[in-house]
């Protein structure tokens, strides 16, 4: 199935959390923030309700999103109120590829956990969580991968200040 | 030595005790089994047959710092590994060596902006011998700084010398 498709097929099961879709197109060469939101069409959806339209995705023969092919963060800009969540999702039964996005607010960057719909979430879980700072509630272990325990602060965030020292050890 | 000459059996040889000791250090400096990035792959390089570091007696990686004398820091070192870097060089047996390969090794390297988890050189925390350029040093260049640092060895005295009175 091709995107629009995808999206009428969302609408018609009434998958939960769904917002908006943006049509595939070109950068406006205008608007210098526009080169990073253009390009692949995704489907906006609501950050709470991400686990539940992961399964309604997952499950639905039509589509059968079956893998979740990737699951990050984008920190726009550091004076953006909002995180972007980005999902991309394959299935490999139609081979028909889907780009997902959801908005987190800085302030309160919480988002359902989606390892009960693809265990692959979990370790994507843990590294976005460590470098963008989202919390995803229900993971059974949000333990940092990369960066050590007691590492203070987001490295992936616009906002990131460089340690001066890590356990006495200058970082000039 | 013309004192000591010919009075001993031909089987007996004469020879300076630092002569001897560093003559043994440097003819078996076994690395340890350490790589951290890339330079570990010019570095396995020079463990194989082509540059042959077993040609320097050198050849013996050692699974096991407390078998090893010589520590060749291939790669980057970030601070979640520094610390065991360090443990590493603490198991390390007396006299031990530590070589810096690489851009990294020596001081951050490419990383050195903004690599907010790279140590800016292994030197932060362990002493370093010898520190090879290169981003990675092709293979000879890890022979040359292997032949520095037993120069440096070759230098070294193990005897005391009397403490000058002022």
């Amino acid at each position: 199935m091709d995107f629009n498709s995808i999206h009428q097929r969302l609408l018609a099961i009434n998958a939960p959390g769904v917002l908006s879709a943006d049509t595939p197109r070109a950068a406006d060469p205008e608007d210098k923030a526009d080169k990073g939101r253009a390009g692949e069409a995704f489907v906006l959806i609501d950050r709470s309700e991400a686990l539940n339209f992961l399964l309604a995705v997952r499950d639905d023969a039509a589509l059968a999103f079956d893998m979740l092919v990737d699951l990050t963060g984008t920190d726009p800009d550091a004076e953006d109120e909002d995180l972007w969540l980005n999902l991309h999702l394959l299935s490999l039964a139609h081979g028909h590829r889907l780009a997902v996005k959801a908005m987190v607010p800085k302030s309160n960057a919480v988002v359902p956990s989606m390892v009960a719909a693809h265990m692959a979430a979990h370790y994507h879980e843990r590294e976005c969580s460590e470098m963008f700072g989202i919390h995803f509630e229900g993971n059974p272990d949000l333990r940092n991968i990369l960066l050590p325990d007691d590492w203070i602060g987001f490295p992936l965030r616009k906002d990131y200040e460089f340690p001066k020292e890590y356990h006495g050890v200058s970082c000039e | 030595m013309s004192l000591l000459q010919n009075s001993f059996e031909e089987n007996v040889l004469t020879t300076k005790v630092d002569w001897l000791l560093n003559w043994a250090r440097l003819s078996s400096i076994w690395p340890m089994t350490f790589g951290l990035a890339c330079c570990a792959i010019e570095m396995m390089a020079v463990g194989a047959a082509h540059h042959d570091i077993d040609r320097f007696g050198a050849g013996a990686f050692r699974a096991t710092p407390r078998q090893a004398d010589l520590m060749i820091v291939a790669g980057t070192v970030n601070f979640k590994m520094g610390e065991r870097v360090k443990r590493l060089y603490d198991q390390m047996p007396s006299p031990k060596y530590v070589i810096a390969m690489g851009a990294c090794a020596t001081g951050g390297g490419p990383y050195y902006k903004y690599g907010y988890t790279v140590m800016k050189g292994v030197d932060r925390i362990i002493p370093v011998d010898v520190y090879i350029a290169g981003c990675p040093p092709r293979p000879e260049a890890l022979l040359e700084g292997l032949m520095k640092l037993q120069d440096k060895i070759r230098n070294t005295s193990v005897i005391r010398k009397p403490a000058r009175t002022a």
